[in-house]
């Protein structure tokens, strides 16, 4: 039986291109992996995603955005202006975009609660384009989104289930962003997206003696060993920054 | 009025060192802006070295209208300016300063130093932290110690210089311990 190490080297990594991510992962995501990024508003959780996207695209492997919570263009622009963002890609067609509202529109889905059939038919379009797109990475911003039109968790677990499995088939590495509250605990709000992801990255605020600091913590990743330790986070034009947290301080609250 | 032999003797002594180095350099308050001419204007100038100057003494500004006094150019130094945002500064912001809302953000800094440094890839780097003594004024030694102690294990890694202020009028025992730990060499500052 294979040990752990030699799982860790057989496994292909989509190696994120942030730096400091694939050093906590040792050397990237597995390769079809399907990871929660969760947090609370305003820690970094679009921006993780974006560059994720942008460095794919960059090296070549087609990458697709699914925006829920707001239209494209809005979302251009505030996200941070990458020094590395080629607008090119998107011309080309290597990073795509899809508002998921116009999506539901096309599928005839107008209801507040989509039903087992409903459910089905999103999680195999999303595939479709995926396969015919030849996506690599996608991010689905946000899943949480998602789940309430879903709302009951049986069939928010047969969607999750759908859509990763069939994602990972085809090799593509998928990110769902997961929107919670600070004082929330788990790190979903139907508690079955973290059952069922093969990864869970958590980002969030930690006050320290009045400062509020950005973190991120990578809680599961399977195919992987990894650190899981909690590391400071800048959003910069470079791209997401990363340093450990350090310990020596006194904590007043966590994060 | 400056003194020719400090700002000489910090370029030598900065000279004679192997790249790589973490250098604590010990100096009285009267030294100051002769040490920093020495650093900048002599020894990163000739070494064609990035300066990422991280102050926590005194805001950028004033340092800047130092340099500017001194005719040295700015091109290639930078600053991370942990003291204007507490001191509620309303001073102008030099395009070459980035603001770290409180000397006792440590992690932050060790970011903004990261980010300038991948501005310029393929450069190498001098890294200045004025000074320890202030750094402790807001942080308890064990977190502080740990801070230099990532922050100059990453820039040595790097290639890059890192030089530690440390003024002499204000050391106590645990900043000395903490500069011997980190810090390849000591410079100590005469007269």
């Amino acid at each position: 039986m294979p040990n752990k190490e030699r799982d860790d080297d057989e496994r292909e990594r989509c190696v994120t291109g942030i730096d400091a991510i694939d050093h906590i992962l040792n050397g990237g995501i597995p390769r079809g992996n399907t990871v929660l990024i969760s947090g609370s508003v305003g820690t970094g959780k679009t921006s993780i995603c974006i560059e994720f996207l942008i460095r794919g695209a960059l090296d070549g492997e087609n990458s697709l955005y699914l925006s829920v919570t707001e239209p494209t263009e809005k979302l251009l622009e505030n996200v941070i202006p990458f020094d590395f963002f080629d607008e090119r890609l998107t011309k080309q067609g290597k990073l795509q975009f899809i508002d998921l509202p116009k999506t539901y529109e096309k599928l005839g889905i107008d209801k507040e609660d989509m039903d087992f059939d409903q459910t089905r038919l999103l999680a195999d379009t999303i595939v479709q384009v995926v396969e015919d797109q030849k996506i690599r990475r996608l991010v689905l911003d946000s899943v949480t989104s998602v789940c309430y039109r879903i709302k009951d968790q049986e069939r928010i677990r047969d969607f999750l289930l759908r859509l990763g499995t069939e994602l990972s088939a085809k090799g593509c590495t998928s990110l769902l962003v997961s929107e919670i509250r600070s004082s929330d605990e788990g790190y979903s709000q139907w508690g079955v997206e973290e059952a069922i992801a093969d990864g869970v990255i958590v980002t969030g605020n930690l006050e320290r003696r009045g400062d509020l600091l950005r973190t991120l913590q990578v809680v599961k990743m399977r195919g992987t060993t990894h650190s899981r330790a909690k590391y400071v986070l800048d959003l910069t034009t470079s791209g997401v920054l990363l340093v450990p947290l350090l310990k020596g301080g006194s904590v007043a609250t966590g994060g | 009025m400056a003194s020719v032999s400090v700002i000489a003797d910090v370029a030598d002594k900065l000279a004679s060192l192997p790249d790589s180095s973490a250098v604590a350099m010990r100096l009285k308050s009267e030294q100051y802006f002769d040490t920093i001419q020495g650093m900048l204007d002599r020894f990163a100038r000739k070494k064609d070295l990035e300066v990422v100057y991280v102050t926590t003494t005194i805001p950028s500004q004033s340092i800047i209208s130092a340099l500017e006094v001194l005719e040295i150019p700015m091109d290639h130094i930078w600053f991370v300016d942990c003291i204007s945002q507490i001191m509620m500064s309303q001073e102008k912001r030099h395009p070459h300063a980035i603001i770290v809302e409180s000397p006792t953000m440590l992690e932050n800094i060790m970011l903004k130093v990261e980010f300038v440094l991948r501005k310029h890839p393929g450069r190498n780097a001098l890294v200045i932290l004025d000074s320890i003594n202030s750094l402790a004024i807001h942080n308890n030694t064990k977190i502080l110690s740990e801070f230099l102690h990532i922050l100059v294990n990453n820039l040595r890694s790097r290639g890059a210089y890192t030089v530690i202020f440390s003024m002499q009028e204000y050391e106590t025992e645990e900043i000395r311990n903490m500069l011997v730990l980190v810090s390849d060499e000591t410079i100590e500052l005469g007269g």
